[in-house]
């Protein structure tokens, strides 16, 4: 009797602990709700979605072109690397084949950015645990990398770099000087790291042990990337599916043994090696050529060969009378309303409201809309005697309407892409990166789907956490290396 | 058969403290050397060109280059341009940076090559209505930021693609060798 009273008034109940979506070690807006039995965790329920913009959706009314900056938002700790992840598979879909060159760049700047990842990967890691100093020395080192990146794009962390077909533009010779002495003194820095941390107690107190998961299990969980090799499963999609220049150069896949968090992170400092020699080989071979594929239907055409650069900008644009149709196209689409005209009639611009935009040229069918050099300010009389059917023109003018006709279906309409459905993964410096297209034919995807390794990465939490303390989810987060902008798109 | 040698090198390590030491020996050393991080307001880093700042109307001989066709507003994934036209004259031109995401593809979009990112990352504002960048304001940063012949070398440079892209030119980067 007294027993049953004690233990009604000394009940041990599990105690629900919110754990985010506002803490500084949990990486973001992660939330886990913790069931712990004293110190010890019993479940952990991991709560995603607090940055949720809907990229997939925002993906299927952009076009092709236009939806990569999204990518760059997803994974912004390595938005380069999402960057090129899309282009692989865009340009898959669209059947194209970047040239060389552009190739050997992307893989440059894509380690860059794994190492740039792991460095804050490393750095947030080892804050979480309690070694401040990390921090600071991987921040030195990343700064360099962003700094190279300024170079090339102008812009730090969200670059929109890689365009489907190529990159945006060739690198420059500074930026290549600048990273070969880079790649030069960084396995110096890593030591320097390794000399912080490594052999560390308490370190090493906090992560061996931490975190056990086998290797089965790990692929049974869908885990990917240094996450997964850390249980000794040497998988890679650089190795096993390569794209861009990853089958042109050496490099080894570091796995680990024990499947601890130790392992992990010695995984990803072997990691940071294999990506520095990476950058050296494809520096050294770097071949010369074009940046961009040459292809017409889904690459913006050459600015320099456009009619606004080629011709200065008095020429005036005319309704040949006997070819127009009256068909309306170019009523309809002139922005400045300058256009005027029964239907079924000869239309006709009205020279006085016309801005030269040369969007009605564009859109006219029937080469009753031509371009009369020298041209403005002319009377109407003046204009109808010196125009020449769009056709007839000289060859040069010609071939540079053909293009500003192309830049104006381009943005206006998007490419004309294959249908079908395709799935692509990219090596990431989280995991494995895929992305998933339904193509309907028209210029915007009917689908966009995003694997994201940060989501099923952030699924296994509960496997990882259970049994151990509190302080270990900590370590657990920093060991699976989320980032909640990529886990809830 | 124990391992007398390997036992008594990890009782060093354990009562020496040897690797803590050499952890603190590191961050001593740092503490003679230059320090890494700058104080902001005072100190600016340098900017590479073709940084993607704030926006700006390029100019020909005094007048802006804008025609106002629509293909950036067209283009721009967050729609922040709104573009207004009469009488054969582009009267309104706005660019909402707040919504921006500074991808550039504006100035890949356009044409007429009138559109520019410039180096200038310091604009914020009090009011949402200062960061509704209107035709004047942008007009004028191309004369702040762009003097000079610095404008048709960003055209150059970072107006893209060129068809140099879909060539060979001459004087590509390549590895210089180990001297570098």
């Amino acid at each position: 009797m007294i027993q049953k009273e004690a233990e009604r008034i000394f009940e041990t109940r599990e105690l629900n602990v919110n754990m985010g979506p506002q803490h500084p070690a949990t990486h973001g807006v992660l939330r886990l709700v913790l069931d712990i039995d004293g110190e010890t965790i019993v479940k952990v329920t991991p709560y995603v979605g607090y940055l949720h913009r809907g990229i997939e959706k925002l993906g299927e009314n952009l076009s092709y072109f236009q939806a990569l900056p999204l990518t760059d938002r997803m994974d912004y700790v390595s938005a380069m690397s999402n960057n090129i992840g899309y282009c692989v598979a865009v340009e898959k879909l669209f059947g194209i084949d970047p040239p060389m060159r552009a190739k050997f760049i992307r893989t440059i700047v894509g380690e860059m950015s794994r190492i740039a990842n792991h460095l804050l990967w490393l750095a947030t890691h080892a804050l979480d645990i309690g070694a401040m100093t990390v921090f600071l020395y991987c921040f030195r080192e990343r700064e360099w990398i962003l700094d190279l990146f300024e170079m090339i794009c102008g812009a730090r962390l969200t670059v929109t770099y890689p365009r489907v077909g190529g990159v945006r533009n060739d690198v420059p010779q500074a930026f290549l000087d600048s990273l070969w002495k880079f790649t030069e003194e960084f396995p110096s820095r890593i030591l320097e790291y390794e000399t912080l941390i490594d052999q560390n107690r308490i370190w090493l107190q906090r992560t061996v042990g931490i975190g056990v998961i086998s290797a089965e299990e790990a692929v049974n969980w869908g885990m990917t990337g240094p996450t997964l090799r850390g249980s000794g499963v040497p998988y890679d999609v650089r190795k096993h599916m390569p794209y861009d220049a990853y089958d042109q150069v050496e490099f080894d896949v570091p796995i680990g043994t024990a499947g601890d968090t130790y392992d992990r992170y010695r995984c990803r400092m072997l990691e940071m090696r294999q990506s520095n020699s990476i950058i050296r080989q494809c520096i050294e071979k770097l071949p010369p050529g074009p940046v961009m594929a040459d292809d017409p239907k889904f690459v913006l055409p050459p600015k320099d060969k456009m009619l606004p650069i080629t011709q200065p900008t008095d020429m005036a644009y005319f309704i040949i009378e006997k070819a127009c149709k009256g068909c309306g196209m170019c009523l309809r689409a002139c922005p400045a309303k300058a256009i005027s005209g029964e239907k079924k009639k000869a239309h006709k611009i009205d020279q006085s409201q016309c801005l030269q935009c040369s969007t009605c040229f564009t859109t006219c069918k029937f080469k009753a809309l031509t371009v009369v050099p020298g041209g403005k300010g002319l009377s109407d009389e003046k204009l109808a005697e010196l125009a020449v059917a769009p056709d007839k023109l000289p060859d040069d003018i010609k071939e540079a309407q053909q293009n500003l006709t192309r830049q104006f279906d381009f943005i206006k309409k998007g490419p004309k892409v294959p249908e079908g459905e395709i799935y692509v993964a990219t090596e990431v410096p989280k995991g494995e990166l895929g992305f998933y297209f339904v193509s309907d034919g028209s210029g915007k995807p009917y689908r966009m789907r995003v694997r994201a390794p940060s989501f099923v990465h952030a699924g296994c939490l509960p496997r990882l956490c259970v049994g151990h303390l509190v302080a270990d989810v900590i370590a657990a987060i920093g060991t699976i290396d989320i980032v909640l902008g990529e886990c809830d798109r | 058969m124990r391992d007398w040698n390997a036992i008594a090198k990890a009782i060093v390590k354990r009562f020496t403290f040897i690797e803590i030491l050499k952890g603190m020996a590191l961050t001593l050393r740092r503490m003679f050397s230059h320090a890494v991080t700058i104080q902001y307001p005072k100190e600016r880093r340098p900017i590479a060109p073709g940084f993607r700042g704030q926006h700006a109307l390029a100019k020909r001989q005094g007048e802006a280059k804008c025609v106002g066709c629509g293909l950036c507003a067209a283009i721009c994934p967050s729609q922040c341009i709104s573009i207004g036209r009469a009488k054969g004259k582009v009267t309104k031109y706005e660019i909402e940076v707040l919504r921006c995401i500074y991808c550039g593809f504006c100035v890949e979009a356009c044409p007429y090559g009138a559109i520019a990112l410039t180096e200038n990352y310091e604009y914020s504002a009090y009011r949402k209505e200062d960061l509704i960048l209107k035709r004047e304001r942008l007009l004028e940063s191309w004369d702040k930021y762009m003097p000079g012949t610095k404008g048709e070398e960003y055209f150059k440079k970072f107006w893209r693609p060129m068809s140099d892209d879909f060539g060979t030119p001459p004087g590509q980067a390549t590895f210089r060798g180990k001297q570098q």
